[in-house]
């Protein structure tokens, strides 16, 4: 038999370990070991997933030190880098034979479309001015990446990069940021996003694929930044992928990615933040998360991925106090703005200082 | 071709090997204070060093696929190496199809990488031989019948290559796979895909009888497993794709949401397969279905839609009683306005 909500908030819900969770992602920065060198080309999205779970604790103006802070911006600067395909933050140094300001980028050390995305959130996160942006260089970078059929590659170049629609949500977010759409065509790529429309109501994650909750988050929040006056979703579209997304809650509590799958505590994120956008999550914030911890699910290994999109996941959906217990205030968590993914201070301050370069 | 298991002994490395003596190894460059350094192997570093080395003559030659292939089975997320595989490949003119099979071995081991599904896209840009691609597609799902980007690629290549003869084996694929999982969801969507997003192939103008046999599939399979809820997902892909009312599929669906003792003695009625008899009813999914024809019927069945809904988020579906309740809020505001 299902549990009630009240259920579960009375016997079950136990202190949210924050200064544990603060405790994985920090490790995290200071190192990692041989085994997760297969993130070595993803570090400033690892990077993002520390960051940004710390930010989301409200951890990193009080708990971390000013030096620390301004060693992480430095860092992340020296991966901005500049060439023929535009300007842009690569995964980090793993191509890297010397400071990156001296000289631009080979074909083999391009920026990276994604990588740029979390740079921006990262660098807001830790308040920087965005002073040594290179604006111009970016909006070339975009039009270096966008395809005839809307989609964007993550890296430029004719070979390298698949193509598909987490790439093209992560150009709109840096056309978003930087106030600017010209570096990308936004009809294509509205189209390419209505191409990977699935039967079922969800997204897939290129044409044809199967309806997934990543892929459908980016749709909707791609659409919802899309600087055009009407929303492309008819009412009854709209209302099916509403539907869709609904059927994705298992009766555990948590959610799963795709139709007959397993639940995963990211999807509490993909999914939830799918129905704040299209204005239907009203009915699942009371809704307790299946919530695995730190880790894709109960008993399984914690990573900073996971930790993030969890955290996430509880701010956008806060608890109702009317079940508080004695572990009530560990649960609180400050707004997140769901289109781009980052505390809503977080992203005014992205929007005021990005936009001005 | 050495086996990425752990046991193996480690290869030489580059820097002791006096064939690779010529190539000046270039350390990765990186400031002072690294963000999440990784604490590379010592066997890890060495090939990255002899890479960036490479990478900055731009050597493209034999030897360049030994040390990249090195390097991918360390690392297989290093898309660098890979573009710069793909480009020796080019070339040197080397045997695509050789390639193609060492790719069968690493497909099977990083099932989950994009860079290995990436890479074989661009040989069969190349080599254009499609038919055998989907054999080895079919032995992969023996590991994993669910691989997003196995299925991903398998897309690709029927849409992009669009050869009938590439299509004819499709139905019986899908129906081998939903035989051995009936809730395969990435199955039932290769189903909708290859009927109704391809185009109309030839001998298959007759859309009216296309679409008598997609119904009469998907029902049989709601009557062998009614709680499924891929297969209702299907019904009303269906339906919503060829403008069809749901309220076509009324004399079907009600069986679905009554208990099991409620059941008539069943008729043999190709069109409407009643529940197997062991089947766990009311169905929610249908029930679902019930309630949505009521709602578009308007008027006075809308009440009905409501009562459907009310059983929904008391008895049927608890775990979703917050929507069932917003859907009754927002039936019954519709027939206020």
């Amino acid at each position: 038999m299902s549990s009630t909500i009240s259920d579960i908030y009375n016997f079950d819900l136990p202190q949210l370990t924050r200064i544990a969770h603060a405790g994985h992602v920090k490790r995290c920065l200071s190192g990692l070991p041989d085994s997760q060198v297969d993130v070595d080309s993803g570090r400033m999205a690892l990077a993002f997933y520390c960051i940004g779970s710390l930010d989301l604790l409200k951890m990193v103006q009080d708990k971390i030190s000013s030096s620390d802070r301004e060693s992480w911006r430095e860092w992340i600067w020296e991966q901005q880098t500049s060439g023929k395909y535009g300007a842009g933050f690569r995964p980090g140094p793993f191509m890297s034979t010397g400071p990156s300001s001296t000289s631009t980028y080979t074909d083999y050390d391009t920026p990276h479309i994604i990588m740029t995305y979390t740079a921006l959130l990262t660098l807001a996160i830790l308040r920087d001015d965005f002073s040594r942006l290179d604006k111009r260089g970016m909006l070339v970078l975009l039009k270096s990446c966008q395809r005839e059929d809307g989609s964007f590659s993550t890296v430029p170049g004719s070979v390298s990069g698949e193509t598909d629609l987490r790439t093209l949500y992560c150009a709109f977010v840096i056309s978003h940021l930087l106030n600017d759409w010209s570096g990308i065509n936004v009809d294509r790529a509205l189209s390419f996003i209505a191409s990977c429309r699935s039967y079922e109501g969800g997204y897939g994650q290129t044409t044809y694929c199967e309806a997934n909750g990543g892929t459908t988050y980016i749709a909707m929040a791609a659409i919802h930044l899309a600087p055009v006056p009407s929303v492309p979703l008819t009412p009854s579209e709209k209302r099916k992928t509403i539907e869709w997304a609904i059927h994705k809650q298992l009766q555990s509590g948590g959610f799963c990615g795709r139709t007959n799958k397993v639940a995963d505590a990211c999807y509490c994120f993909w999914i939830g933040g799918s129905l704040k956008i299209l204005g239907a999550a009203s009915f699942i914030a009371n809704c307790q998360f299946k919530f695995g911890g730190i880790a894709k699910a109960p008993g399984e290994h914690p990573d900073p991925y996971h930790t993030y999109l969890s955290l996430a996941a509880l701010s956008m959906f806060p608890l109702d106090d009317a079940h508080s217990t004695s572990f009530a205030s560990s649960w609180v968590f400050e707004p997140l703005d769901p289109l781009i993914n980052a505390r809503q201070e977080t992203a005014e301050w992205a929007r005021k200082y990005i936009a001005i370069r | 071709m050495s086996s990425p298991t752990t046991s193996a002994p480690e290869p030489p490395r580059y820097a002791d090997r006096p064939e690779w003596s010529d190539v000046i190894p270039v350390e990765q460059y990186e400031n002072v204070n690294p963000l999440a350094p990784i604490f590379y192997k010592d066997i890890y570093k060495d090939a990255a060093d002899y890479f960036r080395g490479i990478v900055k003559t731009g050597e493209k030659s034999q030897r360049v696929l030994d040390l990249t292939e090195r390097i991918i089975r360390l690392n297989p997320a290093h898309y660098t190496a890979w573009q710069y595989r793909y480009e020796t490949l080019l070339a040197i003119e080397a045997d695509l199809e050789d390639e193609l099979r060492l790719m069968d071995e690493l497909a099977i081991t990083y099932l989950k990488t994009y860079q290995v599904w990436h890479h074989r896209r661009l040989l069969m840009l190349k080599i254009r031989k499609p038919a055998t691609e989907l054999v080895f597609i079919a032995k992969t799902f023996r590991e994993d019948a669910k691989n997003y980007h196995t299925w991903s690629y398998r897309q690709w290549l029927l849409a992009y290559f669009n050869d009938d003869s590439l299509w004819s084996g499709e139905l019986d694929f899908v129906d081998e796979l939903l035989n051995a999982d009936i809730r395969n969801n990435s199955a039932w969507h290769h189903r909708f895909f290859t009927v109704f997003q391809s185009g109309v192939r030839d001998g298959e103008q007759d859309t009216e009888r296309i679409l008598r046999r997609e119904l009469i599939y998907v029902k049989q399979s709601i009557s062998l497993a009614p709680n499924n809820a891929s297969a209702w997902n299907y019904l009303r892909g269906i339906l919503d794709h060829n403008g069809i009312p749901y309220s076509k599929m009324i004399a079907f669906v009600q069986p679905y949401t009554l208990p099991n003792d409620d059941q008539k003695a069943d008729l043999v009625d190709l069109d409407n397969p009643p529940p197997s008899k062991d089947a766990h009813l009311p169905c929610a999914a249908a029930v679902e279905f019930l309630a949505d024809i009521y709602e578009a019927e308007g008027g006075d069945s809308m009440l009905k839609a409501t009562e459907l809904w009310k059983s929904l988020g008391n008895e049927h579906d608890v775990a979703r009683k917050k929507y069932w309740e917003y859907r009754i809020r927002e039936g019954l505001r519709a027939i206020q306005t």
